[in-house]
């Protein structure tokens, strides 16, 4: 009994020493993203050492709520809430709810500012409602122990040599048979339409939503059915590995058993930190005789409509943006790429150099891409009930169902989706 | 206890007094049980009715994602739910999970309950390895039993291990829901199990020991002595148990998504996805009514069936 | 049956139930790249580490988690504590006492908890807000308090207990408080224990709640401090499996600490 008392009454004090804190004022900015403190920590102390007394506050709010917590939240018109990050195929359905302040006085300034791909993707009925801070691409890394044991010639990292996911999946093949790996090919976000978008538009099937409003499902197109057997096929064909989430993918490649992985810049520091792991980058795949395609987009920034601190709030936004040093410093503290396009260039030596000669001609990669590869995931209000709907079709045709039929629901279930949109 | 001890095998049905005699105690016994019942009342009004009455009346607005606008549908959400395939199926793959999950979770409660009430080196200790599931973070859980699942991961390989050939569990429509209820089962087993011991321990000792030198064979002791006195916990038990498995989605939402093919998508994880993350409100709300209406409709014949054998 | 055979059986099922936490435990004293490694073929080293290491306990030491942790413990403590008085306060209304209306104020009960709290939790945030219970202990404490399933539980338990017992007591002058006090809460052990561990649990996982409304970095809970763990897009599993045994064994020590309760009943304290 004695012990519970003196644990009351600890929590007690706890209790009102918490009470105490917290409290926010004038100057204080609450901000809030899904990314540990640590990563924004660069930015904010960059920007508070530029605005002497101003505070920015950070919350993180834990990546799977993030987004239903700040759609609730803002709804309430919680004005606790400032400045936050924003999912960027978001954009349109975040400004038509009136989550989003119009920040369209800054059109041509963002547009200087940022990488090719990066402008179009904040703005929703000719405004601009959000800032692009950070981008993202994917390459396809190899493991060199395992294709070496195969005989196999690794691709080179020259955008100009891109391979094919025909010859990258007969590679993996060879590997499978004769240098013990486990796996041909994983693709690192396995059931995401984030990384599964290139596949259908490199095959010229489009992104899966038409129309001028961009509210009408085109998911069976022939592009779109040819990708997704061919999906399908990978998991069948036992390439890749059925039942395992997109956050256990690159542990895989990390042991050691998978030949080729479709991953992001974040990999590269994990791949790098890997002992005894031989490994290498090259452009991501394209379908033979289809187009060039690589996924591409990740976090802008906005600010709440009901915040009282605009002023603020928007200087934060233009430091971190449009500021290259600010842009810069988003990227310090975790690998992912910067938007802005003069953080960018400083950006890319980074990343080339980041785990020695292993990652080699990323840099490269990542430069080419921006200018010449990366599409954007599509710009519709009703992207969130799409994603949603296309990471069950994704799911399924992974574990066997028939592409065609599994298709024809899904667009059955968006334009049902869609209906309740209006 | 006012019981007189059984003379047979027969039931023992557990006396209590009658109600007039009762009543004469209390002056103003209303009185008295609503200053009782006052702050759990006004917590339940305010914390819980309340609110399902907004949401309620959520329930027959809608909100145009298009333009923020809200605005007066009357029963037009509800109508839209019964044409809608994935509500549909929601509720059939929620009726059958919880015919499957209800039966074999209490039966597996009750028998661990037996056997945990005995007196045996360890007991205690044991008895808490079968509770502690229910204190794991359902996050945690998800990621082990995920690892368990995968058609690489610990079970196959112990299937490969006693000769077995290895299961697709949650890649395939004819297994996730069974493979959730293996899950969800070690999650609540011990729980259930924990009122259950609870009961059993205000089983006077003497009962059983009347009952055996009757004769009464273990088994009949346990039907006519054990289960009778029992009614009261197992009630809650059932009742809780099964308004408890409507609800639960957090394992869905974390391992299948409803998938494959909707083979688990229960109605609690549909009206989860609607209203967190795809944001309709409105709709969701609607869909929470009926979960209710139909938990309620499953309850209320859960009472009757129990009173029927009072 | 014989004893041996009884602990034998238990200790297959007892073994059975804690694996997962096992394997859970072991992961936790592993490096990072390591968790996988040993799933796919079973050998010692599937649950013992070779070389454990202690670096993901060291590292939750640094972060948020350690005073989610203690809010976490004074928002369940306080909810046990407030929550069991109101619920078996409740329940004995519902059951010492025959009253007319008592079935409607019993449907209440009943009611209140068939409805998915997660699906009101929407609406009462929004009042919440209004109230000014944002990012505050009172708003994290109180949805923890109306629960209507301890109050069933309770009833279900009060129900046992002989009439004529609070006959007698009422006869020698003790009131309706002291009846309550003297008779059902002494009565009611293992049931109040389980009914707290019900009020405990619900807390200890409170998850979408603390989130929606607005709860900040200095009142954050453990669940949330746990999958604040997870990066965007990279998972330190050593890590969250440390986290997670934390937050296991917490729990697991109040359920040692209260296990003696299971034992004492209407039976063993010599009514008869």
């Amino acid at each position: 009994m004695k012990k519970s008392l003196a644990l009351m009454s600890l929590l007690a004090v706890l209790a009102a020493a918490g009470c105490g804190s917290g409290d926010a004022g004038a100057n204080t900015l609450s901000f809030l993203g899904p990314e540990d403190p640590k990563t924004f920590q660069p930015v904010i102390d960059g920007f508070e050492a530029e605005h002497p007394g101003v505070r920015i506050a950070y919350t993180q709010i834990p990546f799977d709520q993030l987004n239903s917590t700040l759609q609730q939240r803002l709804a309430a018109e919680d004005e606790t809430i400032d400045v936050y990050t924003v999912d960027q195929p978001r954009v349109s359905a975040l400004a038509a709810r009136g989550f989003l302040a119009d920040l369209s006085d800054w059109k041509d300034r963002v547009k200087q500012a940022a990488l090719p791909a990066q402008y179009d993707v904040n703005e929703f009925r000719g405004k601009l409602w959000s800032v692009p801070i950070w981008t993202s691409d994917q390459f396809l890394f190899y493991n060199k122990t395992l294709l070496k044991q195969a005989g196999v010639t690794p691709p080179s990292s020259d955008p100009a040599e891109r391979w094919t996911w025909e010859r990258t999946v007969e590679a993996g093949r060879q590997a499978q048979a004769r240098g013990g790996a486990q796996w041909a090919l994983i693709p690192e976000q396995i059931e995401q339409y984030y990384q599964l978008q290139s596949l259908p538009e490199s095959l010229g099937g489009g992104s899966g939503i038409t129309g001028t409003d961009m509210l009408t499902p085109a998911l069976t197109t022939e592009g779109w059915i040819k990708a997704m057997t061919w999906y399908r096929d990978l998991f069948a064909g036992g390439l890749a590995p059925r039942g395992v989430g997109s956050f256990q993918t690159s542990p895989l490649f990390t042991e050691g058993k998978v030949a080729f992985f479709a991953g992001g810049p974040w990999d590269v520091g994990t791949f790098g930190a890997a002992k005894d792991l031989d490994w290498g980058v090259a452009p991501y795949p394209y379908f033979e005789g289809g187009k060039q395609v690589t996924p591409t987009g990740s976090w802008s920034w906005g600010i709440n409509p009901a915040s009282k601190r605009q002023r603020l709030a928007r200087e934060f936004l233009e430091y971190a943006a449009l500021n290259p040093e600010g842009n810069l410093l988003t990227t310090k503290a975790s690998p992912i790429i910067p938007a802005n396009r003069a953080a960018f260039e400083k950006y890319v030596p980074t990343l080339d150099a980041l785990a020695g000669e292993k990652s080699r001609g990323a840099g490269e990669i990542l430069t080419y891409d921006a200018d010449h590869t990366a599409v954007a995931r599509p710009r519709s209000v009703g992207y969130i009930q799409f994603e949603d709907i296309m990471t069950k079709t994704f799911a399924d045709i992974r574990n066997g169902a028939d592409p065609k039929t599994r298709l024809e629901q899904a667009a059955r279930e968006v334009t049902t989706a869609w209906a309740q949109l209006r | 206890m006012t019981t007189p001890p059984p003379t047979s095998t027969r039931l023992p049905t557990p006396t209590r007094p009658t109600t007039p005699r009762r009543a004469r105690l209390a002056d103003r016994p209303a009185a008295i049980a609503l200053a009782f019942l006052a702050p759990a009342l006004v917590a339940l009004l305010v914390l819980r009715l309340l609110p399902a009455g907004i949401a309620f009346v959520s329930s027959l607005n809608h909100t145009s994602l298009l333009t923020g606008e809200t605005y007066f549908v009357g029963l037009r959400n509800y109508a839209t739910l019964f044409t809608d395939p994935t509500f549909l199926q929601s509720v059939r793959v929620t009726l059958l999970f919880s015919v499957i999950v209800n039966p074999l979770q209490i039966a597996a409660a009750l028998a661990l309950a037996v056997l945990f009430t005995r007196r045996f080196a360890g007991v205690r200790f044991l008895r808490v390895l079968v509770i502690l599931p229910i204190a794991v973070p359902p996050a945690v859980s998800a990621a082990v039993w995920s690892v368990a699942y995968r058609p690489d991961g610990l079970l196959n390989s112990l299937l490969t291990v006693l000769g077995l050939p290895p299961q697709p569990f949650l890649t395939s429509p004819g297994q996730a829901l069974w493979s959730l209820i293996v899950l969800l089962s070690w999650i609540g087993v011990g729980y259930w199990m924990m009122f259950l011991i609870a009961g059993l321990q205000d089983i006077p000792l003497s009962l059983y020991e009347a009952a055996a030198i009757d004769g009464a064979s273990a088994w009949r002791r346990f039907w006519h002595v054990t289960l009778p006195l029992l009614r009261r916990p197992l009630a809650f038990v059932l009742v809780a148990d099964t308004v408890a498995n409507f609800l639960v989605f957090a394992p869905v939402q974390m391992l299948t998504n409803g998938g494959p093919e909707g083979s688990t998508n229960v109605t609690m994880y549909d009206i989860f996805t609607r209203a967190y993350t795809v944001g309709d409100l409105s709709l969701a709300q609607a869909e929470v009514m009926l979960l209710v209406l139909l938990v309620l409709a499953v309850v209320v014949v859960q009472f009757r069936l129990l009173r029927g054998k009072d | 049956m014989s004893r041996r055979l009884y602990t034998l059986l238990a200790t297959v099922i007892g073994l059975a139930f804690a694996l997962p936490l096992l394997w859970a435990l072991s992961s936790s004293l592993r490096g990072g790249s390591e968790i996988f490694q040993h799933i796919s073929r079973l050998s010692w080293e599937t649950l013992v580490p070779a070389s454990p290491t202690l670096a993901n306990y060291g590292a939750l030491a640094t972060g948020a988690f350690g005073r989610a942790i203690l809010n976490s413990l004074l928002v369940a403590l306080v909810t046990v504590v407030a929550g069991l008085l109101i619920s078996a306060a409740a329940a004995f209304g519902l059951s010492a006492l025959r009253f007319r209306g008592q079935g409607a104020l019993f449907a209440i009960v009943v009611l209140s908890f068939l409805i998915p709290f997660d699906a009101i939790a929407i609406p009462l945030a929004t009042l919440f807000r209004d109230w000014d219970l944002t990012n505050t202990y009172a708003g994290l404490i109180l949805p923890g308090l109306g629960h209507g399933l301890a109050i069933f539980l309770l009833r279900q338990f009060f129900l046992a207990i002989p009439g004529d017992l609070v006959e007698a007591a009422r006869i020698d002058g003790l009131g309706w408080f002291g009846v309550f006090g003297r008779i059902y809460l002494p009565l009611s052990r293992p049931a109040l224990v389980s009914a707290g561990l019900t009020l405990f649990i619900f807390q200890w996982q409170s998850y979408v709640w603390p989130l929606l409304i607005g709860t900040g970095t200095d009142h954050q809970l453990g669940p949330i401090a746990l999958a604040n763990m997870r990066g965007q897009f990279t998972i330190d599993y050593g890590q969250l499996f440390a986290g997670s045994i934390v937050l296991t064994v917490i729990p697991l020590l109040i359920i040692l600490r209260f296990q003696r309760h299971f034992t004492q009943s209407i039976a063993t304290t010599g009514l008869k």
